[in-house]
């Protein structure tokens, strides 16, 4: 064979190869740009509109008004209240689901626990369940109505019953000081129906005929135990706590499963190598397995931070981002803006790229982190 | 042979001919399939459907704020169905301000004479026309009482809210709830107490007033009626779990006796009615005359308007702009329209305790005795006032998604009154 044809043979097994490459990778890569890359590029077009809905072409006129929208979003308090919920999510879920997930994997793949079999089912069964239900579940669970309250309300009842019992030992008239007592003990809060404490809980108990010691500690205790309530879940600063936990208690057998998938392929040999020459446990894990599963972990966090901030469901199911919108988070903040109350498309779009933008930032921070500090596989 | 090809030919060309007239016919309604009544209603369509084989009905039923993120969500995509669920403003503003329903009147003709004036007054809503026919007068604001459970603890129903909040030590002594309300929902607080107690106190002038520009929300009236809605919850008439109990679990829970009041709609009657389905009731219809009234929330210190209770023409149902006109589909549309207003219709309404009908003369004698006493409380209102979502509305519709949040911040203590009322009136558009 010429030069001259060899030339060519090799020109045309390149072409051959590019063509194969293109037709492979185009049906892909097509249907990304439609489902994925066109949608988030119509979003940011529209969040610099003044776009109200309805069709794009031929529908109501409308035009490019700069970004009106993002100076709008970064002044409203409900944004930064929302991104913050969404940290926290972050947060629960790089430095709490991945720990954990890794830790339960690592426990279950090194058998260091009896029956590991049943513990993954276990850690991984809430990944199983529907969202909606898992939410629905604890709402009812955190409800003021619900099982948490009565239980803990019936034990506190119980508490308070008896130091009003004992109150109550000489019999139903309490002067000054019995009602003074009562006022300490009762919860500060379950005073506050009476303008004068004393006075109207001393006309309270002359109500009862001396026969009724045991109805009035009954409801005595109704009336000024300290009351267990969920106002946790409607306060300020820890109405996301019972979120977070729902939400690492939900994700953590994810994580489980990954590691655990990862952990079995790392050679036998290895680890047996080293335990005879005499590593600990700690020893294995902090230079043979983390070591490997350091890509993994990346990939995890990628996955975690990502699916942090396009949370949705679980919360919507829960809290409905409320009360007060002090449980919201940028997907349902942007759920609202763009469909309850008065829509406003292009604000909506604008905290969704707002959204793509901080994904982006959180997954370049850990895949920094990674390069600098992360192991090879 | 050829007889056959032929015969094959006409059936098939008869079938098509008989395709062509098929009508798909897209509705969107609105109803809570767990409530009582839902195996009523379900009838009401299947009949339609039976009587109108060339009909085809594509039915969707959402409830709750779920069905109105979905009409929102076919306002944004353009795609409305042709017959869908409404109300005559605020909650539907959208589909008023695009002007995305028809006006009824044309379509509808003289059997528009048989319905009472209020519900096919244009003025009513929001676009000026008769976009969706009401079903009724909606009263916003109902407080079911459980008079036994009262009568069980020494109580009479209250006139004044000073007797309504003496209640609560008693109440309360017996692990009983004064007032039940579902606000966890934004809404319900708004419609269902805040805008009565807004009439009461500032009424419907002021809020014309507002809305021209020529008052203000952080005026004294309005202020202290948003000052009452904090008193209610310092007083302990309204618990601060209400905040935390969602519009599904209040029916069940007043059925139950936690609480002595339930505040909300006239329409929440129908939870508590027999389900022919089932044949069950959450408060069985001798309970419903013994033991339950349906009263006027007692009177507010510093009302002016005594007795006053929000009302709005209520909720109906409209056709799509996009129905071209004349079509196959805008008759089907129409058809069904016309049947869901039907006497017979109304009547299964009046009888599932849905409502009182806005068609004049229909009657039953099967009403059960909570329906008989919600038509006796609507005799006993003497003046009627704003819903406020209903009226605040359009380029202000802003205001109402604040004060809906600011009565929830009011009620966990972050925002005063006084706050709230500020943000609202920084979001007013003033319409001279």
């Amino acid at each position: 064979m010429s030069s001259a044809t060899k030339v060519a043979t090799v020109t045309s097994a390149k072409r051959e190869e590019r063509r194969a490459y293109w037709v492979m990778i185009l049906p892909a890569f097509v249907l990304y740009l439609f489902v994925m890359a066109f949608p988030t590029i119509i979003s940011v077009f529209l969040s610099l509109s003044n776009y109200n809905g309805g069709k794009l072409f031929g529908g109501q006129a409308w035009g490019l008004t700069g970004f009106a929208q993002y100076t709008h979003l970064f002044g409203d308090r409900f944004f930064w209240n929302a991104l913050a919920n969404n940290m926290w999510i972050v947060v629960i879920s790089v430095f709490g689901q991945i720990p954990l997930g890794f830790l339960f994997a690592y426990i279950i793949y090194r058998k260091l626990v009896k029956a590991p079999a049943f513990w993954q089912g276990v850690l991984y069964m809430p990944s199983i369940i529907s969202t909606i239900v898992i939410g629905l579940l604890w709402q009812t669970i955190f409800s003021p109505f619900g099982p948490v309250a009565e239980i803990m309300n019936t034990l506190y009842k119980a508490d308070f019953h008896t130091h009003v019992t004992a109150l109550l030992a000489g019999g139903v008239t309490l002067d000054d000081a019995g009602i003074q007592s009562l006022i300490k003990l009762a919860n500060p809060d379950s005073l506050s129906i009476f303008s004068q404490p004393v006075q109207d809980l001393k006309d309270f108990v002359a109500t009862y005929s001396s026969n009724t010691s045991g109805e009035l500690a009954d409801d005595l205790t109704n009336l000024l135990f300290n009351k267990w309530k969920t106002d946790f879940m409607s306060q300020p600063g820890v109405a996301m706590i019972p979120v977070l936990f729902v939400i690492l208690w939900l994700y953590t057998g994810f994580y489980l499963i990954i590691f655990l998938a990862n952990l079995q392929k790392i050679d036998e040999s290895i680890i047996e190598a080293a335990k005879i020459d005499g590593a600990s446990e700690f020893q294995i894990l902090k230079s043979i397995i983390i070591p490997a599963m350091s890509g993994v972990i990346v990939t995890s966090a990628i996955l975690a931070i990502s699916g942090s901030l396009k949370s949705f469901d679980l919360v919507y199911a829960m809290t409905g981002g409320g009360p007060a919108k002090i449980t919201q988070i940028l997907a349902i903040y942007m759920y609202d803006t763009a469909f309850r109350g008065s829509p406003n498309y292009p604000l909506a779009n604008a905290i969704s790229t707002v959204m793509v933008v901080v994904s982006f930032l959180l997954i370049g921070v850990t895949r920094t982190v990674e390069q600098r500090y992360g192991g090879k596989e | 042979m050829k007889k056959m090809v032929i015969s094959l030919l006409v059936l098939s060309v008869l079938g098509f001919a008989l395709n062509a007239e098929q009508v798909t016919l897209k509705v969107l309604n609105y109803i809570d399939a767990t409530q009582a009544g839902y195996a009523d209603d379900k009838a009401i369509w299947d009949a339609f459907a039976k009587a109108n084989p060339d009909i085809d009905l594509v039915k969707e039923e959402l409830f709750n704020e779920p069905f109105h993120q979905k009409t929102e969500a076919y306002i944004a995509a353009g795609q409305l169905p042709d017959v869908l669920f409404a109300w005559p403003s605020g909650r539907s503003a959208s589909l008023h301000t695009k002007n995305l329903l028809k006006d009824l009147k044309p379509l509808l003709g003289s059997d528009l004479n048989n319905f009472v004036p209020a519900a096919v007054n244009p003025a009513n809503q929001s676009g000026n026309k008769l976009a969706i026919l009401p079903q009724s007068v909606t009263y916003t604001t109902a407080m079911y009482a459980n008079v036994a459970l009262l009568k069980a603890n020494g109580l009479a129903v209250p006139k004044t809210y000073a007797e309504l909040k003496a209640m609560v030590p008693k109440l309360k002594a017996k692990g009983i709830q004064t007032v039940l309300m579902a606000n966890k929902d934004t809404w319900v607080m708004q419609s269902c107490l805040f805008s009565t107690v807004s009439g009461r106190m500032a009424g419907n002038a002021f809020i014309d007033s507002v809305i021209k520009g020529n008052a203000k929300f952080t005026d004294k009236p309005f202020v202290d009626a948003l000052t009452f809605i904090a008193t209610l919850y310092k007083d302990g008439v309204l618990s601060k779990d209400t905040i935390q109990t969602g519009y599904g679990e209040v029916p069940q829970l007043f059925a139950d006796g936690k609480a002595a009041f339930l505040i909300d709609g006239d329409w929440r009657v129908g939870a508590f009615l027999t389900d022919k389905a089932s044949g069950k009731a959450l408060i069985a219809p001798a309970a419903q005359k013994s033991d339950f009234e349906i009263i006027s929330f007692p009177s507010i210190p510093g009302e002016k308007n005594p007795g006053l209770i929000s009302a709005i023409v209520g909720t109906g149902y409209g056709i799509s702009t996009n129905v071209a006109a004349g079509s196959a589909v805008e008759k089907a549309a129409v058809k069904l329209v016309q049947y869901l207003y039907s006497p017979a219709v109304q009547k299964v309404r009046l009888e599932t305790g849905a409502y009182i009908p806005s068609r004049k003369n229909v009657t039953s004698d099967k009403i059960e005795p909570l329906s008989g006493k919600l038509a006796a409380y609507y005799g006993k209102i003497p003046v009627t006032g704003y819903v406020l979502d209903g009226v605040i509305d359009g380029d202000n519709a802003p205001v109402v998604e604040v004060l809906n949040n600011g009565l929830q911040e009011i009620g966990i203590g972050t925002k005063t009154p006084a706050e709230v009322a500020a943000a609202m009136q920084a979001k007013v558009i003033a319409k001279k």
